[in-house]
C-alpha cells in the first residue's frame, strides 16, 4: 500500500494540467460516462503525446455520429454507453497466500485443464514470492527477444517509445471509421499489446499475452497491433484456457495485423470468458474486430477456439491485398447452456492469385445458438483467386441451434470458390459403441467432439492444443445424458 | 411468347384437381390442390403471385420459364402430409424470382432444379427459401447460374429447420460460373434448430474445368466449342431432369439458344 | 511420321524433358518405358500440345510439318491422338454427342461433309464393338461414373472413332484387370495399319505381350537412354531398371 501511494503522488506531481480542468487523479475510478473530458483524462493518465490524443478525439467525434449495429441473430440487451467506466487504474489483484485460499471450483477447473501448478498460482493471484520460476522464465524470454530486435510490449509503452511505428501502422488495417466498435475502441482503448518483428527475423518462440501481463487485469477496450516486417515470422497466442472472470461485462477489442511482403503470421486465440451461469446471467459480452492485411506473398492464419462469453461476436478477417497472398481461418466455436455465438470470417481477395481457406466447426449444446457468418469476396482485379470453405455444425441435444450464413461474391471470372456445410449430431450408435467399450458417456462425447474438431485443434501450438482439447470436454459437461 | 405449347387449362377456381394447367388473369392468388391430385403447372413468361397449398398426397410438377425481361414472380408452396412438389425453373432474362416453401406435413417432399443464364447487362435475383416445420420431410434445391458480359446474378436461399423437425433430409446446392465481367453473389443459408437431421449445403463460383477443356481440344474441338460444350453440360442436367418430360426438349432448346449469346 | 530432335521442355522453371530424340515411322509400334518421374507423361503431354508445358529447345516434325506451331485441336485434326492416363469426367456432356462433334470437326478439317445421324450411329456401333464397350455407356456423360477399366476402353473407343495417324497411349494399361487389358490391347492391335503408328507409354511388360513393339525406349530423367527391341522389355520386367541406369553416365 505504501508503494502505491508513492506512485500516485509521483504521478500527481508530474502531471500536466494543460487541458485546464482539475481532476482528482488520485482516485482509481473515474465517474461513469463518456465525454471528451474523459478521453482527455485517459490520455493524460497514460502520458500520451499530443498526436495520440488527437487521434482519440477524432475517433470519438465520429463515434457520436454512429448507431449501434443490429445483428439479426443475436439477442443483445441494450448497452448504455454512459453506464460504463472508461478508465480504471491497473488494479492490484488481492494477493492470496497459498493455493488453499483459491476458489475450489476454479482449482478444479485448473486441474482438469492440466495447467501446471506455477501457472495456476500466477493466474489465481498467489503471492509472487512463491512463484520464483515464473520470474526467471520471463527474464530469459525478454533477453532473447531483445537480441533479435523484436519489440513486444504494451501499447501504452509503444506509443511512448516507438511513435514512428505506431503512427505508421495504428489504424491502417482497422480505421476508426470502420464500424461502431472500432470507433469506440479508437477513442477509449485502455491498453493492449504491440509487437514488431523486424525484416527477415523468425521469432523463435510463441509470443503470448500471458508474458506481457504482470498480474494486472485485462482492460475491456484492448487495442493490439502486430507488425511483421518483410520476410518475418511470428506465432502469437492470445488468451488462455483458464476461465477468466471479469466484472467488465463488455469487451470491445480491436486487433490489427500487418503482414508485410513475404511475412507469415499465425494468430491463435483460446478464449474462455465467463459464459454466465447456467441460466445465462452475468456473462461477458465479447465484441472484437480483428483484421489482417497481407502484402505480396504474405500469409496470415487465424485459429480460434471459443468456448466462453455469453455473447461472442467476432469475425477475424483477412484483406488479401498483395499478389500471391493467402489467408486461413480455423475455428471451433462451442456454445452450451444459453450462450450465443455469431462468428465467422471475411476473406477479401484483391490482389492476384490469392488463396483463402476456411474451416469452421460449430458445436452447439444445451439451449445455445451457434451461427457461422462468413463473407468471401473477390474483387474485379483478383485474377486467379481461390477459396475453399468448410463449415460444419454438430448439434448435441435438440434444444439448440446451428446456423450457417455464408455470402460468396465474385467479380472476377477466373476465381474458383467453393463452400460446403454439413450438419450432424452425435448419434446414439456412436455413444452405444463407446459405452460398450467401457467409456462413460461424458468421455465418449469428449472423444467424438475432439475428433470432430481435430482439424482445427491441430493448427494450434502444441501446449495450447492439448489444453484446448480438454477445454472442449469440460465445456460440454452435463450436455448429454 | 409461348414456346411450350401443350393443352393447358388456365386455373380459374380456388381448388384444382388432376390435370395440366397454366395461369391466367382469372387465377386466384390462393389455390388449393385437392388431396391425391396429380397436377402439372406450366408458367411461361407470366407474372405470378401465387400461394399454392397441396393437400395430403397431392403431387405438383411445375415448369417455370422466364425468357422475357421484367416478368417477376413470387410463388409460395405449402405441403401437407406426403405431398410432393417438383419444380424446374429456367431463367434467361432479367427478373426477380422468389419461391417460398413450407413443408407442413410429415413425409412431404420438395425438389427444385433451376438455372439462370445471363448475358449483356442483365440482372437477376433468385430466392428459394425452404422451411421444414415438421419432421420427416425432404428437400433438394439445386440452382445453377452462368453469367457473362457484365451481367449480375444473385442466388439466396434459407433452409430453416424448426426445433421439432427431426429426421429432416435437406440439401441445397448453388453452383455458378462467371465469364467476362459478370458478377455472381450466392448466399445459401442454414438455420437449424433440430438435431437429428441431415442437412448440407454447398456453393461454388468457379471457372470451367481446365482438364475437361484440354481433353476436348485433344479430340479436335476448338477452344470455343469445348467451353460451350462444357457449359451446356453444366446447365443441361437441370433441365434433363425436368418434372414434366415433354418440356425437356423445349427447355434444352431455350438454353442452347441463350448459350450462343454468352 | 514423327521426328523429335533434342526436345527440351519445362513446367514452370523445372526442366523435365532434357533432350529427347525419337523417330517414329508409319506402320511402327514404339514402346516407351521408364521409372516413375522420368518424364513419360510429360512427353505425351508436350506432343499433344498441353499449354502447361513450355518447349525450351529442340524441334518436333510431324508429317512434314512443324508440330510446335499447331494448337492442340489442330494437332488432333491432323491425326494425333492422345490416350490420357487419367481421363477426365465431363458431366452433362454425353459420350455420343461429344464424339459426334469431334468426328465432324475432323471431317471438316479434311474438307468432308459432316456425317448424317444415321451414318454416325452406324459408326458408333461399329467402333464400340471393337472394344466391347457397352453401347449404353455412350448415352452417359463422358467418363462419369465409369470404372477405371471402362475409362481406358473409352479412350480406345474414341481412338477407333477418330482413326488417328499417330496414337500416343499414356499408361493405357494402368489399373486394368486381365480381361480389360486384353480388350484394350486387342482394340489397339485391330486399329494398327501400314499407314498409322502407335507410341505406347507403359510401366509394365504385360501390355507388350499383346501389342508387340518394334522398338522399346527407356526414358530416364528426361532423356531416352537406351533403345532396344521387344526383348528389352522382357529384360526390364525381370531385372528392373537398375542395371541400365547404372550403366548410364550423366554427362
Amino acid at each position: 500500500m505504501e508503494n502505491e501511494t508513492k506512485n500516485i503522488i509521483n504521478e500527481l506531481e508530474g502531471s500536466d494540467y494543460k487541458y485546464g480542468f482539475v481532476t482528482d487523479i488520485e482516485t482509481d475510478v473515474i465517474p461513469k460516462g463518456l465525454s471528451e473530458d474523459v478521453i482527455r483524462l485517459i490520455s493524460a493518465k497514460k502520458q500520451e503525446p499530443e498526436w495520440m490524443l488527437e487521434r482519440r478525439l477524432k475517433a470519438y467525434r465520429h463515434w457520436l455520429t454512429l448507431k449501434h449495429p443490429n445483428w439479426a441473430h443475436l439477442d443483445i440487451p441494450e448497452i448504455d454507453f454512459q453506464d460504463v467506466i472508461y478508465y480504471a487504474a491497473p488494479k492490484q489483484k488481492p494477493k492470496l497466500n497459498s493455493m488453499d485460499e483459491v476458489d475450489p471450483e476454479l482449482k478444479r477447473t485448473f486441474d482438469k485443464l492440466g495447467i501446471p501448478l506455477e501457472e495456476q498460482m500466477a493466474l489465481a493471484g498467489v503471492a509472487v514470492d512463491a512463484v520464483m520460476d515464473s520470474v526467471s522464465v520471463k527474464t530469459t524470454f525478454r533477453e532473447t527477444l531483445r537480441e533479435k530486435g523484436i519489440i513486444f510490449c504494451s501499447m501504452s509503452e509503444a506509443i511512448r517509445e516507438y511513435p514512428e511505428l505506431i503512427q505508421k501502422y495504428l489504424g491502417s488495417v482497422v480505421p476508426y471509421t470502420d464500424n461502431f466498435y472500432a470507433a469506440l475502441n479508437a477513442a477509449v482503448f485502455s491498453d493492449g499489446s504491440f509487437c514488431y518483428i523486424p525484416k527477415g527475423v523468425r521469432c523463435p518462440m510463441e509470443l503470448s499475452t500471458y508474458f506481457r501481463i504482470n498480474a494486472e487485469g485485462t482492460g475491456q477496450f484492448e487495442r493490439t497491433l502486430i507488425v511483421a516486417d518483410e520476410g518475418s515470422y511470428v506465432s502469437y497466442l492470445e488468451g488462455c484456457t483458464a476461465p477468466q472472470r471479469d466484472e467488465n461485462q463488455l469487451h470491445a477489442a480491436v486487433v490489427e495485423i500487418v503482414v508485410e511482403r513475404d511475412a507469415d503470421v499465425k494468430y491463435s486465440t483460446v478464449q474462455n470468458w465467463y459464459p454466465g451461469d447456467k441460466q445465462g446471467r452475468g456473462g461477458v459480452y465479447n465484441f472484437v474486430t480483428k483484421r489482417g492485411l497481407c502484402r505480396e506473398g504474405g500469409h496470415l492464419s487465424w485459429t480460434q477456439v471459443e468456448t466462453g462469453s455469453a455473447i461472442t461476436w467476432k469475425y477475424p478477417s483477412c484483406v488479401l491485398l498483395g499478389d500471391n497472398s493467402s489467408g486461413e481461418f480455423y475455428s471451433v466455436a462451442l456454445t452450451n447452456n444459453y450462450q450465443q455465438a455469431d462468428t465467422g470470417t471475411k476473406m477479401i481477395h484483391i490482389g492476384r492469385n490469392t488463396r483463402s481457406r476456411i474451416v469452421s466447426k460449430g458445436i452447439s449444446a444445451g439451449r445455445s445458438q451457434n451461427a457461422y457468418r462468413g463473407l468471401v469476396r473477390v474483387a474485379k482485379g483478383a485474377e486467379g483467386a481461390r477459396n475453399y470453405s468448410q463449415c460444419d455444425s454438430l448439434l448435441i441435444g435438440d434444444k439448440c441451434g446451428a446456423h450457417t450464413f455464408p455470402v460468396i461474391e465474385s467479380h472476377n471470372p477466373t476465381a474458383v470458390l467453393e463452400h460446403e456445410a454439413t450438419t450432424s449430431k452425435i448419434s446414439e450408435e456412436q455413444l452405444f459403441y463407446c459405452n460398450q467399450r467401457g467409456l462413460s458417456t461424458e468421455d465418449a462425447v469428449g472423444l467424438i467432439v475432439g475428433g470432430y474438431a481435430r482439424e482445427v485443434i491441430q493448427q494450434l501450438p502444441m501446449e495450447f492444443a492439448v489444453e484446448a482439447q480438454k477445454l472442449l470436454s469440460l465445456s460440454l459437461e452435463g450436455s448429454v445424458g | 411468347m409461348r414456346r411450350i405449347s401443350f393443352d393447358t387449362q388456365p386455373i380459374g377456381a380456388a381448388v384444382v384437381g388432376t390435370g395440366r394447367w397454366t395461369l391466367s388473369e382469372a387465377t386466384p392468388s390462393r389455390v388449393t390442390i385437392e388431396a391425391g391430385a396429380e397436377v402439372e403447372l406450366i408458367i411461361e413468361n407470366q407474372p405470378a403471385k401465387l400461394q399454392l397449398t397441396l393437400e395430403r398426397d397431392a403431387r405438383l410438377r411445375v415448369v417455370h420459364v422466364i425468357t422475357e425481361a421484367g416478368v417477376h414472380s413470387s410463388l409460395g408452396v405449402n405441403l401437407r402430409e406426403n405431398a410432393e412438389c417438383r419444380v424446374a425453373q429456367v431463367i434467361t432474362a432479367a427478373t426477380e424470382s422468389g419461391v417460398e416453401v413450407s413443408l407442413a406435413g410429415s413425409g412431404a417432399s420438395f425438389e427444385l432444379g433451376g438455372v439462370f443464364l445471363l448475358s449483356g447487362d442483365q440482372r437477376c435475383g433468385v430466392r428459394v427459401d425452404v422451411r421444414h416445420d415438421v419432421s420427416d420431410c425432404r428437400s433438394r434445391t439445386l440452382y445453377k447460374g452462368v453469367a457473362s458480359g457484365s451481367a449480375r446474378g444473385e442466388f439466396s436461399g434459407i433452409v430453416y429447420v424448426a426445433p421439432d423437425a427431426q429426421r429432416t433430409d435437406s440439401e441445397q446446392l448453388s453452383r455458378n460460373i462467371t465469364m467476362a465481367d459478370a458478377h455472381i453473389a450466392t448466399r445459401p443459408q442454414l438455420e437449424i434448430y433440430a438435431d437429428d437431421v441431415r442437412c448440407s449445403h454447398g456453393a461454388t463460383v468457379g471457372q470451367l474445368d481446365d482438364q475437361a477443356v484440354l481433353y476436348m481440344r485433344q479430340r479436335g474441338l476448338s477452344l470455343e466449342m469445348a467451353k460451350r460444350l462444357q457449359i451446356e453440360g453444366f446447365v443441361s442436367d437441370v433441365v434433363l431432369h425436368a418434372p414434366i418430360a415433354e418440356c425437356c426438349e423445349t427447355l434444352v432448346e431455350i438454353l442452347h439458344e441463350k448459350l450462343q449469346s454468352l | 511420321m514423327l521426328k523429335v530432335e533434342n526436345l527440351h521442355a519445362s513446367v514452370g522453371d523445372k526442366e523435365i524433358l532434357r533432350g529427347i530424340n525419337l523417330e517414329v515411322k508409319a506402320g511402327e509400334v514404339h514402346a516407351i518405358m521408364g521409372p516413375n518421374g522420368s518424364g513419360k507423361s510429360t512427353l505425351a503431354s508436350v506432343l499433344a500440345g498441353n499449354e502447361k508445358f513450355t518447349v525450351t529447345a529442340g524441334s518436333v516434325e510431324y508429317m512434314g510439318e512443324d508440330l510446335m506451331t499447331l494448337s492442340i485441336e489442330e494437332r488432333s485434326r491432323k491425326g494425333l491422338f492422345l490416350g490420357f492416363q487419367y481421363p477426365v469426367e465431363i458431366p452433362g456432356v454425353t459420350m455420343a454427342n461429344f464424339m459426334k462433334l469431334a468426328v465432324n470437326e475432323h471431317r471438316k478439317a479434311k474438307g468432308l461433309a459432316p456425317l448424317t445421324a444415321a451414318e454416325y450411329l452406324r459408326l458408333m456401333r461399329e467402333k464400340s464393338a471393337i472394344v466391347e464397350l457397352d453401347s449404353k455407356l455412350t448415352a452417359r456423360s463422358v467418363n462419369e461414373g465409369f470404372s477405371g477399366g471402362e475409362k481406358k476402353k473409352n479412350e480406345i473407343f474414341q481412338m477407333a472413332m477418330l482413326d488417328p495417324k499417330l496414337a500416343i497411349l499414356d499408361e493405357t494399361d494402368s489399373g486394368l484387370d486381365i480381361d480389360a487389358l486384353r480388350i484394350v490391347a486387342t482394340g489397339v492391335t485391330r486399329l494398327k495399319r501400314e499407314d498409322n503408328a502407335t507410341v505406347v507409354i507403359t510401366h509394365y511388360q504385360r501390355l507388350l505381350d499383346y501389342i508387340v513393339p518394334d522398338y522399346v525406349h527407356v526414358l530416364y530423367k528426361g532423356r531416352i537412354i537406351y533403345t532396344g527391341d521387344k526383348s528389352l522389355a522382357l529384360k526390364l520386367e525381370k531385372e528392373g531398371y537398375d542395371w541400365l541406369i547404372n550403366d548410364y553416365k550423366e554427362e
